[in-house]
């Protein structure tokens, strides 16, 4: 997925949305994939399983009546 | 404060199923923590290890009643209790938090009336002040139920309303000392809340994801 249309989806700046995507690709949460002119990003193993993890805890939390 | 013997026995029994009980839910919610960084589970954690600690402490002073040698000071009834107190006031501050997330107004608080602070004694107040703060988070639950249709979430406002009848009968048993079986009414009203409360922990189990995180 390219930056644009991850700024059309998250509906955030072009600062805000780089800060964040540099974030996550340093975690390791996101694969930068360098093109000729823009990279793209996809999700990666860490991040799917993150994700999957995230979803459990906030089914957990929400039991209790709480938001993450 | 004194039930006969066997009662006693029943209910220390019941009191450190609390103990297991709250100390569950708060090791999922700490893993939560650790894995997902979620504020809102450091204090469900917290919530849950406070009221662990409540139960033990009240558990361990009703064992030195039943065993002759073992020595309890008249404080560690008010420590258990401040615990147990402190516990519910976590619970109830997660969901003040909520409230001033959502930037919605948190009345629910002034609708309830203090029932009594009249009473010098500290027993009466911290019984008084549980009731308050699980009455709020029954409230808050029942809100949260109302938005987002989750069967669990009732089902945890169904357990945290025992909990908090469990406080409302205590404080009552601190009116009404000669009537032995408020005592034990109490805790059972409690231990099928936290009961209650178990079942996330369990579906949590169940789910694909281990307590440690992994899938």
């Amino acid at each position: 997925m390219g930056v644009t249309t991850l700024l059309r989806k998250g509906n955030l700046s072009y600062t805000r949305m780089s800060k964040l995507l540099s974030e996550l690709v340093g975690s390791g949460l996101l694969l930068e994939l360098n093109g000729d002119k823009i990279s793209k990003y996809m999700i990666s193993d860490k991040g799917t399983e993150f994700l999957a993890v995230y979803h459990q805890f906030e089914d957990f939390a929400q039991s209790f009546g709480l938001k993450l | 404060m004194a039930l006969p013997a066997g009662m006693e026995m029943i209910s220390d029994v019941l009191q450190f199923i609390g103990v297991f009980v709250s100390f569950s839910i708060a090791y999922v919610a700490y893993r939560g923590v650790r894995r997902i960084h979620s504020s809102s589970l450091l204090r469900l954690t917290a919530a849950f290890v406070f009221l662990g600690f409540g139960f033990a402490v009240e558990g361990f002073v009703g064992l030195s009643q039943v065993i002759p040698n073992l020595p309890f000071p008249t404080m560690a009834v008010v420590a258990g209790l401040l615990f147990e107190t402190t516990g519910y006031f976590f619970l109830a501050f997660s969901h003040a938090l909520d409230v001033m997330m959502s930037k919605r107004m948190g009345v629910a608080l002034l609708i309830f009336p203090v029932i009594s602070f009249s009473g010098a004694q500290l027993i009466d107040i911290l019984s008084t002040l549980s009731f308050y703060f699980v009455l709020y988070g029954v409230v808050e639950t029942l809100y949260s139920y109302a938005r987002t249709r989750k069967p669990d979430t009732l089902l945890i406002a169904v357990g945290l309303a025992m909990i908090s009848l469990g406080t409302f009968v205590q404080w009552l048993s601190l009116l009404y000392l000669n009537v032995d079986v408020l005592l034990l009414l109490q805790i059972i009203m409690k231990e099928i809340g936290l009961l209650i409360l178990f079942i996330p922990v369990l579906n949590f189990a169940v789910g694909r994801v281990r307590l440690d995180g992994t899938i």
